[in-house]
């Protein structure tokens, strides 16, 4: 499988489908670490283990590059589909970037509790069943219980925030600037643990319809918070109400802001303002 | 041009993450968690992942400076190491090489840490030189150096999470070694009981099972009525103590002057709490202690260290993996300039300056004729500047801020002939110079860092130096030659393999054996894995060692005049005297300025409230500061981080010392509060 992917790698570059491939690199000593692939001779040192998302990176390569360059990114699936909703956001140009996609492992899989190992575009690899995170025992004590349990078990768990700002700076679509975490009106700044509900729900809350479920945030958190779980029940919702998936469909906008003025969920009353979003889709 | 990623280690803390630099038109932009690092996997603390953020600041320094009158003045690196070498060389004409300091710095590389002690000690035959770990562990190198044999953390970071009780005194790790923390909750979520002693209930507490807030200064108490109760129980492990260890009867007929009863009087906590503790450790399978500032930073520093290892021992807790004692060191690099030398009694590899053989050995070594005679610590020349030190040569450290009584710490410098500051700011110290160089960052050279358990690691250089500014290493060798030294030292990696055939230990280190994980030392030969943890067999000085701890309570105690405890420390944003942090904006941001923590009880008492600027006084000076309510401390007590240079919390502290280790006691003294009125702004 790396092999192929080298190929496809080389081919990109002396094709000129893009200037520079973004992937990970062995380098001297067996390090490895990401790196951008300009000549097709340098794709040797190419390699695709360990899981390591490359689309913020690829998107702040993007905005620095000069006007016109193009990338391609070694992608898995979660990787592709943060990549599809940076693109929707207009974070990213659709034109300037290129996918290889490449499926993960069953173990991978599994550790990543990922209900789509594989990338839309595959380029590389078989494609293995996903793994429904709801069926994970974990998870499912995560989430049980009504609402002041869980408020009681989460403060628990979110006390051990060492405020790193990890979970936020490793999010692919966690872009803002500036970010509500940063404004003093919202977050105290200074102590730890951060709050919960100013800290992490809108954290949470402001991905809820962006979250790819790349795991990226939970991956970052050094004192080992279930962060996914959050983002996976939030995307539940949006999947049963909506049939939403985010990074699935690239034409499809998120339905908090657009769908919900033309198919609200049974039994859901619109406040006015939703009608100014109206506006905003048709033109 | 584009972005290019480097593999490098954090500068910061003695965790040792690993980082991946994001390199841009020759600017280091952005700085990324290293997915394959051993310790931090993926992760990374705030101060981690800001630590491109004071790379290219406009404040760098970027070339020589001399100063002239009161102000400095650019001169050429010819000049100034001309000056420099004459100063020097002329002060120790007339005074003697003794009348030479140099303080050498746990921010520098290993090699150079070598390279500046090798040149002190050979250019002026003298062993006047020491870094910043006589401020905080040099207890730990002292103490468990005595007990065991090597004054390094056992174990590895990640044993930690196999633990099944974990004794945290002293350290609030989740604000000053955070990456730390996931190991110990790693190991809580699979069921082992933490228990933290602490007086402030810090974060760690707060996520602790028990919490024992003690009375400042009064580990030695808990700690021997933890021992007495486990011996009186048969915790104890006999066969341990009968196969590894000596000094148990005098430790046993100690301890029987520390009754539960007393322990728990003189620490305020109740006596079952004492004894359910005692019971948690010792009937653990594995048990770990971990201790930090809180246990060293005390006029009794080196005997809180013994009592911590004893414990450890009469458990048998050293010497297999999940247990051991962890001291959490400070700074990115203590660890190594301590193992490099960069200490007024040993040689690198601790061994040391008084034993004949070892002289001789460093001699035919080096080539030069070395003095028998141990130097002074870093209090020691500070304290005798002007008198017995007349030059002194400062290493990337910062006294002006970071030791005891600074306003005493600031008029010594004065006293100076002369003093060299190199660094890559004009720091509070580096304003007192006579000359300063301007030497590079951390993104800027290669190297090696030693991190708390014990792994070099690979420093990988990112980006150019600003200006002028020299590496460390390119500095030393420059100067070491000018005086006449032979430093042809091209590489760092050629001074490792000096290193390794002087210091048995570290003979199998090399450069390109670093690779991606490091080599945790011991690491005698080129084939050796490494070690994970020590003692195994045998403690590294043949058997263990119980040491009875002299306990003495804390040298100043409130009164009627200064009636609150005062201990200082780090908060989670900056790092230690903010030079690199406070030039970070996302740290800045997150915490601007100086606050103290204060009781809302006391605050009340006071008339004071959150944000109010308030006056803390102690018998050395007084600070203007910001107030924090919170009961995070306790009543009566007072916390003020050291990092701000707007109320240096250690123009407060008391420069008592340890008279082991010679360690100030920075964790606890008297103080006053006053509201400050609101008109009056100082600085
Ligand atoms: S919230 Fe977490 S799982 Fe979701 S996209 Fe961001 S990093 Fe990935
Ligand atoms: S990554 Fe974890 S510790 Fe860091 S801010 Fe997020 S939740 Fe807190
Ligand atoms: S824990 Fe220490 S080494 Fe790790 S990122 Fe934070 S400051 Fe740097």
């Amino acid at each position: 499988m790396l092999e192929k992917v080298k190929e496809i790698a080389r081919t990109v570059l002396a094709e000129k489908q893009a200037d520079g491939v973004l992937g990970l690199m062995k380098g001297q000593w067996d390090i490895i670490q990401p790196h951008i692939f300009e000549s097709p001779v340098e794709v040797d040192a190419l390699v695709i283990e360990p899981k390591w998302l490359l689309a913020k990176m690829a998107m702040t390569v993007l905005r620095s590059s000069r006007e016109g360059y193009r990338l391609a990114v070694v992608v898995r699936g979660c990787d592709e589909r943060a990549l599809t909703e940076l693109v929707k956001r207009n974070q990213i140009e659709k034109e300037r970037l290129v996918t290889i996609g490449i499926a993960c492992t069953a173990e991978q899989a599994q550790a990543c509790i990922c209900d789509r190992p594989y990338p839309q575009k595959l380029d590389c690899g078989d494609a293995v069943a996903g793994v429904d995170p709801f069926s994970i025992e974990s998870v499912k004590e995560l989430l049980a219980g009504d609402g002041p349990a869980r408020m009681e078990k989460w403060a628990n768990i979110l006390k051990r925030c060492i405020k790193c700002y990890g979970c936020r700076n490793s999010c692919p679509i966690c872009v803002c600037v500036p970010c509500k975490l940063e404004d003093q009106v919202w977050v105290e700044t200074g102590v730890i643990p951060a709050e919960v509900l100013s800290y992490h729900l809108i954290r949470a809350f402001h991905l809820s319809d962006t979250c790819v479920a790349c795991g990226a945030c939970q991956e970052a958190c050094p004192v080992n918070i279930p962060l996914m779980a959050l983002q996976l029940s939030m995307r539940e919702m949006l999947r049963e109400t909506y049939g939403y998936d985010a990074g699935l469909d690239p034409e499809r906008n998120s339905p908090i802001l657009y769908d919900l003025c033309k198919e609200p969920a049974a039994g859901q009353a619109l406040p006015d303002w939703v009608n100014s979003l109206r506006k905003d889709d048709e033109s | 041009m584009n972005p290019d990623f480097i593999k490098t280690i954090c500068p910061y803390c003695g965790v040792g993450c690993g980082l991946v630099l994001k390199v841009e038109d020759g600017k280091v932009v952005g700085t990324y968690p290293d997915k394959e690092h051993p310790v931090s996997r993926g992760t990374l603390c705030i101060k981690g992942w800001s630590a491109h953020q004071f790379v290219h600041h406009a404040d760098r320094l970027k070339t020589p400076l001399v100063k002239r009158g009161d102000t400095f003045e650019k001169i050429s690196w010819d000049d100034a190491i001309a000056l420099a070498v004459e100063k020097l060389q002329s002060t120790a004409a007339r005074y003697g090489g003794d009348a030479i300091g140099g303080l050498s710095s746990a921010k520098c590389t290993n090699e150079e840490n070598y390279l500046f002690q090798k040149m002190i000690r050979m250019a002026f035959k003298t062993n006047n030189v020491d870094h910043c770990a006589r401020l905080c562990h040099a207890p730990t190198a002292v103490g468990m150096g005595q007990t065991t044999g090597s004054g390094a953390m056992t174990n590895s970071i990640s044993d930690l999470a196999g633990a099944e009780c974990i004794l945290i005194i002293g350290s609030n790790a989740a604000e000053s070694h955070p990456i730390i923390m996931g190991e110990i909750y790693k190991a809580a979520d699979r069921g082992a009981a933490v228990v933290v002693v602490d007086p402030r209930k810090t974060a760690v507490a707060e996520n602790a099972q028990v919490h024992l807030r003690i009375n400042p200064g009064t580990d030695i108490p808990l700690l021997c009525g933890m021992m007495r109760h486990i011996i009186d129980e048969g915790l104890h492990n006999e066969k341990f103590i009968h196969d590894r260890m000596e000094g148990f009867d005098e430790l046993k007929t100690f301890l029987r002057s520390w009754p539960v009863e007393r322990a728990a009087k003189e620490c305020g906590i109740a006596e079952e709490e004492i004894r359910r503790v005692a019971e948690m450790y010792a009937r653990a399978k594995d048990a770990a202690a971990v201790y930090c500032m809180g246990i060293t930073q005390h006029a009794c520093g080196t005997a809180n260290v013994h009592a911590v290892c004893d414990l450890a021992m009469l458990c048998g807790q050293i010497g297999k993996t999940f247990s051991g004692v962890y001291p959490l060191r400070g700074q990115n690099n203590v660890q190594g300039a301590c193992d490099m030398g960069a200490l007024p009694n040993v040689y690198p590899g601790y061994q040391s300056v008084s034993v004949p053989a070892v002289k001789e050995k460093f001699e035919k070594a080096w080539g030069r004729e070395l003095s028998a005679k141990p130097g002074l610590t870093v209090t020691e020349m500070i304290g005798s500047a002007g008198k017995d030190i007349r030059a002194l040569y400062i290493m990337a450290e910062n006294p002006a801020l970071s030791d005891p009584d600074v306003n005493h710490v600031l008029e010594s410098l004065t006293k100076l002939d002369f003093l060299i500051v190199q660094d890559i700011f004009l720091t509070e110290t580096a304003k007192f110079a006579d000359l300063v160089l301007p030497a590079v960052c951390f993104a800027e050279k290669t190297g090696t860092y030693t991190n708390t358990e014990r792994r070099f690691q690979l420093l990988r250089k990112a980006v150019e130096p600003p200006g002028e500014a020299k590496g460390d290493f390119e500095i030393i060798c420059l100067l070491a030659n000018a005086l006449g030294l032979d430093f042809p030292y091209k590489h760092p990696g050629e001074v490792m393999e000096e290193i390794a055939k002087l210091v048995p230990e570290y003979g199998g280190i090399r450069f390109d054996r670093l690779e991606k994980a490091g080599l945790q030392w011991p690491c005698p030969d080129l084939k050796h894995e490494g070690t994970r943890f020590l003692h195994d067999v045998q403690f590294t000085r043949g058997k263990g060692l119980f040491i009875v701890p002299a306990y003495t309570p804390p040298f100043e105690t409130p009164d009627g005049e200064y009636p609150y405890w005062l201990s200082t420390g780090r908060m989670f944003a900056h790092y230690h005297t903010g030079t690199m942090t406070r030039r970070s904006a996302f740290l800045s941001r997150e915490m601007e300025g100086a606050y103290a923590e204060m009781h809302p009880e006391d605050a009340i008492k006071a008339g004071i409230r959150e944000g109010d600027r308030i006056r803390i006084t102690s018998r050395r000076g007084s600070i203007v500061t910001a107030a924090r309510i919170t009961k995070r401390v306790a009543r009566g007590s007072v916390f003020a981080p050291f990092h701000f240079t707007e109320a240096r919390a250690n123009i407060l502290t008391n420069p008592v010392l340890d008279p082991i280790s010679k360690i100030p006691e920075f964790k606890a003294c008297a103080a006053r509060i006053e509201k400050e009125p609101h008109e009056k702004h100082e600085r």
